[in-house]
């Protein structure tokens, strides 16, 4: 088995994350990589919710929609979930009542999935728990089921509840009762540990897409943040806050989205790092803003963490719907700059620089990021310290003295001006919203104002000059299938390279050799490796997580080349590998 | 002004022409902007501020046309959201001692949030409060501080409700300093800048300002005529909140101006901050790589 594919089913607030994060971390200890996503409604308690937990012994990066063990917390979700389970699959549960589960019981029997039962609640009374330890014993019973090694688990539970030893206590006999309850059902491949414990696999950690925003920042040196909560953002305010006694830095929840936009210019104007960051509805609030930043040519980044629209749409869903939003953000013309991550490793590299290109070019930076990225958890190496160098654009200590007001908005051949700080001894200058000369000063004459526009547009060049292209994941060329998108796309994209590249894939001798075209940075769009990409494939597609496929018609228009279909979904669902390998073995050129 | 005080800015003379622009200026005449930017200027240089210790942050209107006015680092922002603007800068860097200046229409309208949780949160800010009861540069529509039964560009019939209070409400946040002045004096301001200017939280001042274009009703002459100072009150105490909120409801027939309240316990947002405590630098100075390795 590649792929060890989970489903933990529940009721929003039964447990189910605390039960999902302890399998899914006493996975990864025994050198499982995992990935893991949560779905759950936008309520507090009720309502069906489920964990996924994909493992393998190679590295992995996106989710199966199908699972191979479903263990489910209550009944209504085990109803809701239970088509999810493949045939020959494994259900673990503990409902009490016979007929309640007798029509699942009997499809279960039709479809050969084999059934874990044991009297969760019961054991858990017998153990000196109650209802809300059911999730615990029934994790005690996955884990013998699947014939793993009971110190990991007790191992990742004692963590859990390690500041609750009373707590504690139950948990461990609860676990252990679960445990021994269950018999093995699936053998399941384990990764062979070398010595001192760590997994033969390089070295890694576990993080989710907010996680390592917060740190990459915290990394670069942003020393503000400001917020008002929105999922799927909330939690980078939740991280930066539980540091800020360590890190020294200024975190404030203030009071709506045009503040805390505010407020970060206001921060990033007197030349610190500051950060923000929201969802597509919280963003159109700052749109204006955005304009400001652009206008006075103050760096600018703001995270945009995406769920499905319009209004408020599905807030704790995925989707890339807002690709247009952020590269039209704002009334009037302004060059900025628009980046998407697409695992913990981007959300932790991309924000460093995001910062640099803010600071370096004096522009907005908008950072994507998606409900799936933002809290998939997954294996990537260790964060490395100091790769990305801080670049800050300003002006020496040395020029500091010669400076003329007329520098700050000098109107140069690349458009870009000198920029320095207020509060310090260089000349004044006017951070002027209105249209303005050189040194700030408004005016309204018709010669400068085009000189001026025209200088803040060429800044635009500048940046598309020097932006990364796009990267090409998989084979060169020729292959059999292509792709290109943006954002979490690449994850499912870099996992069906994997598994199509097997032999007998789709009936092929040799696999079928499928590449990927992935934009980090979306705007502005570079075209030469695409214009190479197009030219070297035939059967190019396009796979992007929104309606209208918004990458797809920006790239079509600027290379004047047609894509052979397009892999659109806006279910609130990312893209799961089934679905791109059934695309593919559809799609394939004949 | 008193003559030592006069002496003292003929002494610094050069720094106060330091400050004044030889662009053409766009009020109108008589505007109570005049006056303000005038008062604002005597005040920073009689307590010593060089270019590089203050920054101006200015909203969209007429208040904010003077944002290149004034030979300083300034921001000007956009309508309504120079307080948040302000907040953020002034938390940036708190060595920079951060000056807003906005109309009412900004202050008591579009930004009114703003307003609220700048007063709850006590940011360092001093605030100018430009009052001139009414829109100016958009030609003479109402605010919300627009007098009942005034007629306006957009209400010909006449302001049909009540305004707001301005220092009512500001005092119902529980601020830490609220004082008024008036743009017919500007030794008066002076002083009220130069105290505003020395309070470590959220300074409000409001400017009973002169609109000669289209606030007809209340010029100077009419404010100079009902205006008291609260300092001859002899009994009264300016750290009594309910004093102030009674004090300030009368706004046609004695009008108090003055440093109105003030409450030296509430401590400053940066002050509250847990994470920084004891810190010696500002965020603008601390921008560099942290290693983050033993956060995970």
């Amino acid at each position: 088995m590649n792929r060890l594919c989970i489903k933990i089913t529940g009721e929003s607030g039964s447990g189910l994350l605390s039960t999902g994060e302890i399998l899914m971390k006493a996975m990864k200890s025994m050198g499982f990589y995992v990935v893991a996503d949560r779905e759950y409604p936008s309520l507090i308690k009720g309502g069906t919710a489920c964990f996924i937990l994909n493992a393998s012994l190679k590295p992995i990066r996106s989710l199966a929609k199908r699972v191979d063990v479903m263990m489910a917390i209550d009944k209504q979700s085990l109803v809701v979930y239970f088509d999810d389970l493949k045939r020959g699959g494994l259900l673990i549960h503990g409902y009490e009542r016979p007929l309640g589960v007798k029509d699942i019981h009997a499809l279960a029997a039709e479809r050969g999935v084999k059934i874990l039962h044991r009297m969760a609640r019961e054991i858990a009374e017998e153990n000196g728990g109650n209802v809300l330890m059911v999730n615990v014993v029934l994790a005690g019973m996955f884990w013998k089921a699947l014939g793993l090694d009971y110190c990991f688990i007790e191992a990742e539970v004692t963590e859990q509840f390690k500041d609750k030893p009373k707590l504690l206590a139950i948990d461990l006999k609860c676990l252990k009762a679960g445990y021994e309850k269950a018999d093995v059902q699936m053998k399941v491949e384990v990764p062979k540990m070398a010595a001192g414990g760590v997994a033969g696999a390089k070295k890694t950690i576990l993080i989710d897409g907010n996680h390592s925003i917060t740190l990459g920042a915290i990394h670069a040196g942003c020393r503000v943040y400001f917020a008002y909560p929105m999922s799927p953002s909330s939690s980078i305010l939740t991280h930066f806050s539980e540091y800020a006694v360590k890190t020294g830095a200024l975190v404030k929840q203030v009071e709506d989205e045009i503040s805390v936009v505010n407020m970060t210019l206001g921060a990033m104007y007197m030349g610190t790092r500051a950060l923000c960051a929201t969802s597509g509805g919280g963003f159109d609030l700052m749109t204006e803003t955005v304009s400001l930043a652009g206008m006075i040519e103050t760096p600018l980044v703001v995270v945009v963490a995406q769920r499905p629209g319009p209004a408020t749409g599905l807030p704790t869903w995925t989707a890339q719907g807002d690709l247009d939003l952020a590269v039209h953000a704002g009334h009037g013309e302004f060059p900025r700059v628009v980046i998407a991550v697409s695992d913990p490793s981007d959300c932790f590299e991309l924000i460093q620089h995001a910062f640099n290109i803010a600071e370096k070019y004096q522009a907005v930076v908008i950072l994507l990021t998606e409900k799936v990225v933002a809290e998939t958890n997954m294996n990537v190496p260790e964060f490395e310290m100091g790769k990305i160098k801080i670049e800050r654009g300003l002006v020496g200590q040395a020029e500091m003295k010669n400076l003329e007001n007329s520098d700050r908005y000098k109107v140069t051949a690349n458009g870009l001006s000198k920029r320095w700080l207020p509060g310090t001894d260089g000349a004044y200058y006017f951070a002027n919203g209105d249209e303005h000369w050189e040194d700030g000063s408004l005016l309204e004459d018709s010669p400068r104002t085009a000189v001026m526009y025209e200088k803040r547009m060429k800044k635009g060049e500048l940046i598309e000059k020097n932006l990364p292209e796009p990267v090409v994941y998989g084979v060169k060329k020729n292959a059999d299938i292509s792709f290109v998108g943006w954002g979490s796309s690449k994850n499912v994209m870099m996992d069906v390279i994997a598994s199509c590249a097997e032999r007998g894939h789709a009936g092929r001798q040799a696999g079928v050799k499928v590449n990927y075209l992935h934009y980090s940075y979306v705007f502005p769009l570079k075209t030469k490796v695409a214009e190479k990409f197009f030219a070297e494939n035939k059967n190019v597609h396009l796979i992007e997580g929104n309606y209208n496929g918004q990458l797809g018609n920006m790239l079509e228009a600027k290379l004047g080349r047609k894509m052979r279909s397009r892999m659109l979904k806006y279910d609130g669902r990312p893209f799961f590998m089934e679905e791109v390998e059934a695309f593919v073995k559809k799609n394939l050129r004949k | 002004m008193d003559s030592k005080t006069l002496q003292e800015l003929e002494a610094k003379a050069k720094k106060l022409m330091g400050f004044e622009t030889d662009k053409k200026i766009t009020w109108c005449g008589n505007c109570g902007n005049y006056a303000i930017h005038n008062a604002l200027a005597r005040a920073l240089v009689l307590e010593n501020f060089e270019r590089k210790d203050f920054v101006m942050c200015f909203d969209v209107g007429c208040s904010g046309n003077g944002s290149d006015k004034f030979e300083a680092f300034t921001i000007h922002g956009l309508h309504g959201r120079v307080l948040s603007l302000a907040a953020g800068a002034a938390l940036a860097n708190s060595k920079v001692k951060v000056i807003a200046e906005a109309g009412d229409g900004a202050t008591f309208s579009e930004g009114v949030s703003h307003l609220v949780h700048a007063v709850r949160n006590n940011y360092p800010v001093m605030f100018i409060h430009h009052n001139n009861e009414n829109y100016g540069l958009t030609t003479g529509q109402a605010s919300a501080l627009t007098r009942c039964g005034v007629k306006m560009l957009g209400t010909p019939e006449g302001v049909m409700v009540e305004p707001i209070n301005s220092l009512d409400f500001v005092l119902g946040l529980k601020p830490s300093f609220v004082a008024r002045g008036f743009s017919g004096d500007v030794d008066h301001m002076t002083e009220l800048f130069r105290a505003g200017l020395k309070h470590k939280g959220f300074a409000f001042i409001e400017v009973l300002q002169a609109c000669p274009t289209y606030n007809r009703l209340t010029p100077d002459a009419w404010y100079a005529e009902r205006v008291r100072n609260v300092e001859d009150l002899k009994s009264y105490d300016r750290t009594d909140l309910w004093a102030a909120r009674k004090i300030v409801q009368d706004v046609d027939k004695e009008i108090y101006i003055g440093l109105l309240y003030e409450n030296p316990e509430k401590k400053d947002f940066v002050s509250l901050l847990k994470s920084r405590e004891g810190a010696v630098t500002t965020p603008v100075e601390e921008v560099k790589h942290y290693d983050v390795r033993g956060l995970i």
